[in-house]
């Protein structure tokens, strides 16, 4: 191999180019990173492994094997996990049946289908991070968007079309009201975006464990704090649910994907999203062209509110039906993760939240069938280095000595020169 | 000190910043570095000061050959930097500023304050430079503060002084003081290497001049032996106009008519007080002044990025009073606004060079349609601009930061200039930038006026407002002291900004 690339000076300066560090290759550079760092994690953690390894001297290459081939087990059944079953490939080639089909897109329906709020709750928040504002408070107005539209869904029962599209408003207009509220404030008495979500989250959460106890919203009979469930006409129909009822993959897959095109749309060709741009990179000199900065603050935070808020929505009425008191969880701060691991971008943000949900759906399926149960947490320690790498390109670019991107190398010498 | 640098290359991808540079600075000698931007001054200084590696080349010191790794190294070696943008912490005292990083201690970790503070009394008072220890930083006047970074550097122990364009930031009478104090330095011995491409000031007080362009050094002379358009000659590259050629001006109406003026600065103290003036179409209004007597204060009010405490502001053929009105409505009247700080005010550096140079102008059809911004018509709308101004880019797609000082004036004058225009702001149009760069903002402006737009330049540079100027306002504490025309003496109008009411020169105001 070695020989081949030294002998041919095309091999080789394919190789140089490639040697560039744009966002593919440290990106391929942070997996490649969580992948040893993974690996090594099972060996400490596998007492079989760390046994073996004890007597490594008695029978190296039975170590090395062993080792190898647990680790390459533990990844490849995360992938079979969350993308595609190898077997249920196989069988569904030699014999086209429902129920095989079935089995076959499990894993990436199970994807998918945590992905897509997580897509819309990263999209919400990139709109504030690009902007300069950073918006903490997914949590609350995840909350406050899922609490409107579950009452909207257990209250009124009209034909799908009309529920659904009531509960997306209501969902809009509370998570928008509890981000522009943080946009005024900051607005008006510079009070600072971070703390002021922050506060908002522990109020709306508060807010809704009371009123999950509260006749309004509780479940005739159940004291502990869960919500009527909502009717179905409000519920966003299942895609795959003609093949099998254990399948979840529901119609908020399409908003989210519209959500994308729409961000894409609002960051590059609005006038708004163009104003936020500018204000979040130089306010002042923003206000020098014109642009109300107070007013572009407000709407950044209500916008991004709302879109938490349809987020919260797509949860309820796509996957939860109801809203129990941990409703909302962590996805709020996991959808931080995704808006920094896409970079703020649309389309990145959608691949990002994929990869945080192939790694839960896959991490589960791993830890049931992995014969020592390699523990779920692998799948997230594989998570958090990548974030952790894609966050610092810096340091990947100095690890694998990445040669600076052409354009922007030459943008470099301008300015030091200058 | 003997700073002897031989053979300095140094480049970034295929732009060459330095090559083969070669200069001798000899113990007790000023020695001016002149080049327009981008000609590699500061990446020469870089290297010198171990920021930057050159790619060959050698540095010696009193005839040793020396490598120099960061700038902790440099200072070591007796080398002291004064940066453009000085790096003090403004809430510290000068002391804690001049001792920060290198702090006396008695037993540690105790600051000794009182030996930091008598040694920093004795290199003052050794040097003339009349700095009080307690003061803090943000209290002083900018010429001061500028004495306190190289009071830092000498405390150091430096023998070798680095001034990178030191005057830029200065009033006339401060730059004066420091032209002092630098020779006085120079006199005990001290090395200096002064960076700046004010030709008068080279003249003035350098033994050495070497002329950097493109990386390069052109050549090295002495005053003696040169003079002004020499010197730009050389810089350039090519014979430059340093007297500005404009014709007399054909005053018409009255367009802007300014009454009473009263605007607050953000301390709630009154910076400008009850100004009045006329701008007429086919003029320059010069408003002169040393900074701080309330000319940033009233073009901000006057462009509508500070409220107004009372007086007007009529625009003829404007319904209304434009004191306190929003900056877009301003905008809208027909008022250019070439800000300040371009790079604070002016331009969002990490936005394309395309949408800069259409960010006051995001409503406008032709940029934005049915379906949102028209990107097409914005990228079409750079490439015009960029030929049309000569702004020297790589492309209309890359960040505006990446320009240099001058190249991004450029974007801003053509953005402000691609509206109808009835009233041109500009407050300090050159500052910061070279001879060509100049000479063209100047050409600008004057053509501006001759097509009838009412222009007002505000300005430190004396220089600036006499040949721009065909009416000066002199603007002292917050008032106008006067408004004399442009052949009056620069002693008078020095007289003025110092304070010195002159009503013999001074027209009736209208």
């Amino acid at each position: 191999m070695s020989e081949s690339v030294e002998s041919t000076p095309t091999l080789l300066r394919v190789a140089m180019r490639v040697r560039e560090a744009n966002m593919a290759m440290v990106l391929l550079c942070a997996i490649s990173i969580a992948i040893v760092l993974g690996g090594l994690l099972i060996i400490f953690t596998t007492p079989l492994l760390t046994a073996s390894w004890g007597g490594f001297f008695s029978h190296p290459g039975g170590t090395i094997t062993l080792t190898l081939r647990t680790v390459w087990y533990a990844y490849e059944m995360i992938f079979q996990g969350s993308v595609i079953n190898f077997h249920a490939t196989n069988v569904l080639l030699h014999h086209w049946s429902t129920e095989n089909f079935s089995t076959f897109i499990t894993p990436l329906a199970g994807t998918l289908s945590y992905a897509t709020p997580l897509i819309v709750a990263g999209l919400g928040l990139a709109i504030g991070f690009r902007s300069g504002l950073f918006d903490i408070g997914g949590r609350g107005q995840i909350i406050g968007g899922g609490m409107a539209a579950a009452w909207v869904g257990f209250t009124f029962n009209f034909t799908p079309v009309v529920e659904i599209s009531l509960e997306i408003v209501a969902a809009i207009i509370v998570g928008g009201l509890l981000g522009g509220f943080a946009g005024v404030l900051k607005a008006y008495t510079g009070a600072h975006e971070v703390i002021v979500t922050m506060m908002t989250n522990y109020i709306v959460v508060l807010v809704m464990g009371y009123l999950l106890i509260q006749p309004l919203f509780a479940q005739p009979g159940i004291l502990d704090g869960l919500s009527k469930t909502i009717n179905p006409s409000a519920q966003l129909p299942e895609f795959l649910s003609h093949i099998s009822t254990t399948l979840y993959f529901n119609f908020g897959f399409v908003f989210a994907i519209v959500a994308v095109f729409g961000t894409q749309w609002f960051f590059d060709r609005s006038k708004t999203g163009f104003e936020l741009l500018a204000v979040g990179r130089n306010a002042e000199a923003a206000r020098t062209a014109g642009i109300n900065v107070r007013r572009s603050t407000i709407v950044t935070l209500a916008l991004a509110g709302g879109v938490l808020g349809l987020s919260g929505m797509m949860q309820v009425a796509g996957v939860d039906h109801h809203i129990s008191p941990t409703f909302g969880g962590s996805y709020g701060f996991d959808a931080i993760t995704v808006a920094l691991l896409g970079r703020n971008r649309p389309w990145g943000v959608f691949f990002g939240a994929i990869f945080f949900g192939a790694m839960a759906t896959g991490g589960h399926i791993m830890q049931a069938v992995t014969p020592t149960n390699i523990d779920y947490s692998l799948a997230q320690v594989i998570q958090a280095v990548v974030v952790f790498c894609v966050a610092t390109p810096a340091l990947i670019i100095e690890m694998f000595k990445l040669r600076e991107p052409a354009r922007r190398a030459a943008v470099n010498a301008q300015g030091a020169a200058a | 000190m003997r700073l002897e640098l031989r053979g300095i290359t140094k480049s970034f991808g295929s732009l060459v910043a330095n090559h083969n540079v070669s200069l001798t600075v000899e113990p007790g000698e000023i020695h001016c570095l002149l080049g327009e931007n981008g000609a590699g001054k500061s990446t020469l200084m870089n290297v010198l000061y171990g920021m930057l590696t050159p790619d060959s080349g050698e540095i010696l010191i009193d005839g040793e050959p020396v490598t120099i790794r960061d700038p902790k190294d440099a200072v070591a070696r007796g080398i002291g930097m004064v940066h453009q943008h000085f790096m003090l912490i403004p809430v510290f005292s000068v002391t804690e500023n001049v001792i920060l990083g290198d702090e006396p201690v008695r037993p540690w970790p105790f600051v000794d304050y009182r030996k930091a503070v008598t040694m920093i009394t004795e290199l003052s008072q050794r040097y003339n430079f009349d700095v009080d220890p307690h003061a803090t930083i943000e209290n002083l006047p900018i010429g001061t503060q500028q004495r306190v970074e190289i009071l830092k550097a000498l405390s150091h122990h430096a023998d070798l002084l680095v001034l990178d364009e030191p005057t830029a930031v200065l009033t006339p009478q401060e730059a004066d003081a420091l032209i002092m104090i630098l020779r006085s330095l120079k006199e005990m011995g001290k090395s200096i290497i002064f960076i700046t491409h004010k030709l008068r000031e080279v003249l003035e007080i350098a033994d050495v001049i070497t002329v950097l362009r493109l990386g390069e050094v052109v050549g090295s002379t002495t005053p003696a032996e040169t003079n002004e358009e020499d010197l730009a000659t050389m810089m350039v590259g090519r014979s430059v106009n340093l007297v500005v050629d404009k014709k007399p001006a054909a005053p018409g109406d009255v367009v802007l008519e300014v009454r009473d003026l009263l605007v607050e600065e953000d301390r709630g103290l009154t910076a400008v007080k009850s100004v009045s003036f006329d701008v007429h179409a086919g003029e320059i209004l010069a408003i002169a002044g040393v900074q701080g007597n309330g000319q940033t204060e009233l073009v901000e009010a006057l462009t509508g990025l500070r409220g107004v405490t009372s007086g007007s502001v009529i625009l003829k053929g404007y319904d209304g009073n434009l004191a306190g009105a929003a900056v877009r409505d301003i905008l809208h009247a027909g008022i250019g606004h070439v800000p300040e700080d371009r790079q604070r005010h002016g331009l969002v550096l990490s936005l394309p060079v395309e949408d800069n140079l259409v960010l006051d102008q995001l409503s406008d059809p032709r940029y934005h349609g049915r379906f949102g911004r028209k990107l097409r018509a914005i990228r079409e709308n750079a490439r015009t601009q960029i030929t049309d101004f000569d702004i020297r880019t790589q492309g209309p797609e890359l960040e505006a930061g990446s320009l240099s000082g001058g190249n991004q004036q450029k974007v801003v004058i053509a953005r402000e200039l691609s509206r109808e225009l009835r009233v041109l702001i500009c407050s300090q149009p050159t500052r910061g930038l070279d001879v060509g760069s100049i000479e063209y903002m100047h050409r600008q402006i004057v053509a501006n006026r001759d097509a009838n737009v009412a222009v007002i330049i505000v300005s430190s540079e004396l220089d600036e407002v006499l040949a721009l100027g065909d009416r000066i306002a002199v603007m002292y504490d917050g008032k106008i002291q006067g408004i004399v025309p442009p052949t009056t003496s620069r002693e008078d109008i020095g007289l003025m900004m110092a304070g010195a009411g002159n009503a013999a020169t001074s027209e009736e105001q209208a």
